[in-house]
């Protein structure tokens, strides 16, 4: 008996030893050479070996999936224990700068060489502004374009892709009446920020101060009618249908809207029809804008590491860091001078993408925004698959919208 | 000292396990109740001198708001058709698993646990793929006999049923072992004394069998019904509550309101109601077992 108590005391002993020496472990990491960096990129945790080798800094990157991005956001938030970099996707801007999540950056953009907000896209700079204060620097942006096949459309006479969204409706008539299980293209449901893209393109425009009202414009029933008339008219396909891109390989759904890293799936996805697709600006009504997204670096509230953190940014945020980003995670540079680059230019999916950046523009920066967009496809689901009225539906959505507001 | 020593050391036993229990079980329950009569949200989670008391206002809002209300109706009709069938067949295969004790009855019971214990995202893969409307297994045997295609998880009444069989299929592996055992313990002289008087197996079975597992009935239609009414892994991997808010269950909704759209003070309420709901049902469920 007074042996195995031995043991048990051994052991007990042996366990915190070898906790002490982790702990003790973490501590040293805790150095003021090394900051935390929270990303959803995978690709960055090599990318920054660069920089650790140049600057001598430590950087301990944590990747963490988009899907729990938020939650752990969150709970950092609600501890007040962050990281001292974070990445934080545009959308979520408003939400987590309300919460006090972020340093305001005003007062060290004159610091550093590449903070200044004239490097930057404007869409951009406008998502790190928040209540007057500066929360994050840009990194990457990204946008939507039309996704087509040339050959297909070139069929119904549309070889350069639809210009403008008469052209869209008249191929998709066409593209429909190839037969049964014949669309034209794939409408995004799920997607909150497509169907205010389709409003900007009408000409509407959120303005924060009205509130509710904002959604009396006629410009937005419009827009809600042209979403509407793609599954009235069977050019889309309500349900899940086949799995997407087998549809577009093989015709049965010849154009989606989709950012920059569909360039990629597709080749990977479907390389027999290599050639045969190509990237469009987005179609025009009384503009052709896009959405502009991406993500920020910005720094914890609480962080103790300010000035390695802000140099950290400051190299991410360097024209040539952002080519080298681009080549390594073909993620699209927000810093402008980075488009002059070889790689960029001489991609022409890519520079269309560039153009499409000069009209763009980014969602209302207001907490409620998200759940707004989400009620959007609510409303949305009720008119196309549910059958209700649009006018009904709209005074539904308003209603709502007010509500929603008042929180 | 004796006497101290006797009474203190129950108490030394039970009292770990009590005190994780009213931290992490108790503590949770009345913080949640406190926030549901707030209007807390993510910038009330960061500085708390943003939480208002609101007093009744979330529970008000909870009944006026059209999901909401959809979602207790659909959890009503998980419940109701959920829990008779889950209830009712993991008994019958109990019953039909008893009938053998050879290699035949322990590879079916290992069949039917299998999915008690396999990941639900992986359910959930490979019934989308059952039930995907294009290719999908049920539509294509379906198709041999000239049966249009179903929207197994496009309409939203058709989509609830769908879910409630992968549901009900995933729940018999557990209740079935607990009737199994039941089985198994009522005593063979009944049996003989029953063969005796020359009654026959329907006889036995009404008359022996179902009765000797009234408590075992009891339990697992106690925990079954709880179970059903949290209804959420089925409808968040597979539909998120779509289409048209169909499959959308209270447990659910509690998780869109308190974790995607942050409003935790509404989540909460949510949850007293569902918590209500359950309290209720089991104490119904008792007062039945009483009156027996």
């Amino acid at each position: 008996m007074k042996k195995k108590t031995g043991l048990f005391v051994a052991m007990m002993v042996g366990i915190l030893f070898i906790l002490g020496a982790c702990s003790s472990d973490d501590e040293q990491a805790e150095s003021k050479d090394t900051i935390k960096v929270w990303t959803m990129s995978p690709a960055l945790e090599e990318f920054v070996k660069e920089y650790e080798n140049e600057s001598g800094m430590t950087v301990k990157v944590q990747t963490i999936p988009w899907e729990n991005a938020h939650d752990k956001l969150l709970t950092a938030v609600a501890s007040g224990e962050g990281p001292d970099v974070l990445q934080i996707g545009t959308t979520w801007v408003a939400e987590f700068a309300e919460a006090g999540t972020f340093l305001d950056l005003t007062d060290y953009i004159d610091d550093y060489e590449n903070f200044s907000p004239d490097n930057f896209f404007k869409g951009a700079i406008e998502t790190t502004q928040y209540d007057g204060e500066t929360i994050g620097i840009p990194w990457y942006v990204d946008t939507r374009l039309l996704f087509y096949r040339t050959d297909i459309l070139a069929d119904v006479g549309y070889p350069e892709g639809p210009e403008t969204w008469e052209d869209m409706i008249d191929a998709s008539r066409k593209l429909t009446a190839r037969g049964d299980d014949q669309y034209a293209l794939d409408m995004p449901t799920t997607d909150p920020q497509f169907p205010f893209m389709l409003a900007w393109e009408q000409g509407w425009n959120y303005k924060i101060g009205e509130g509710a009202a904002n959604f009396e414009d006629p410009a937005f029933k419009d827009a809600i009618e042209l979403h509407h008339l793609f599954f009235e008219e069977n050019f889309s396909q309500l349900e899940e249908g086949k799995e997407f891109f087998q549809a577009f390989s093989d015709g049965s759904k010849p154009m989606f809207f989709s950012g920059p890293w569909d360039i990629q799936t597709i080749k990977d996805r479907a390389p027999e029809i290599d050639g045969k697709w190509d990237v469009h600006l987005m179609p025009k009504a009384e503009n052709n804008k896009s959405m502009i997204g991406g993500a920020h670096f910005s720094v914890f509230h609480n962080s103790e590491k300010v000035d390695q953190s802000l140099e950290f940014i400051n190299w991410m945020a360097d024209p040539e860091t952002q080519v080298a980003w681009y080549k390594h995670n073909s993620e699209l540079p927000a810093n402008m001078s980075a488009w002059e680059d070889p790689a960029l230019t001489e991609d022409p999916m890519v520079s269309t993408f560039g153009e499409q950046l000069k009209s763009t523009q980014p969602l209302p920066l207001i907490p409620e925004f998200e759940r707004m967009g989400q009620e959007l496809l609510t409303t949305l689901e009720q008119i196309n698959r549910g059958g209700v009225d649009i006018d009904k539906a709209l005074a539904d959505y308003r209603k709502e919208v007010s509500s929603i507001l008042e929180e | 000292m004796n006497k101290f020593k006797s009474t203190i050391t129950p108490y030394l036993f039970i009292g770990p396990a009590l005190i994780l229990l009213l931290i992490f079980s108790f503590a949770p329950i009345l913080v949640a109740l406190a926030i549901s009569f707030t209007d807390m949200n993510l910038s009330g989670l960061a500085n708390w001198s943003q939480i208002h008391f609101i007093g009744l206002e979330n529970f008000i809002k909870l009944f006026h708001d059209e999901t909401f209300r959809q979602a207790m109706l659909n959890t009503l009709i998980y419940v109701v058709i959920g829990v008779p069938s889950a209830v009712i067949s993991s008994f019958v295969i109990a019953l039909l698993l008893n009938f053998f004790s050879n290699w035949v009855s322990s590879t079916f019971r290992v069949i039917f646990y299998v999915p008690s214990i396999t990941n639900i995202v992986a359910i959930a893969v490979v019934w989308m793929f059952l039930y995907n409307q294009e290719y999908g297994l049920f539509n294509y045997l379906l198709s041999l006999i000239d049966v249009d295609a179903v929207p197994w998880l496009e309409d939203p009444l058709v989509a609830k049923l769908s879910l409630i069989l992968i549901a009900v299929w995933k729940s018999n592996g557990i209740s079935m072992l607990i009737f199994l055992a039941a089985l198994q313990t009522i005593p063979r002289m009944y049996y003989e004394a029953a063969d005796i008087d020359g009654a026959n197996r329907f006889q036995k079975l009404t008359k022996i069998t179902l009765p000797s597992m009234s408590f075992a009935t009891f339990f697992v239609t106690v925990t079954t019904l709880i179970g059903w009414l949290q209804f959420f892994e089925e409808p968040f991997v597979i539909t998120d509550g779509g289409p048209l808010n169909g499959t959308n269950s209270i447990a659910l909704f509690i998780y869109q309101e308190g974790f995607q759209y942050s409003e935790f003070g509404y989540g909460a309420a949510a949850s007293f109601v569902l918590f209500a709901l359950i309290i209720v049902a089991t104490l119904v469920q008792f007062k039945f077992r009483k009156t027996d």
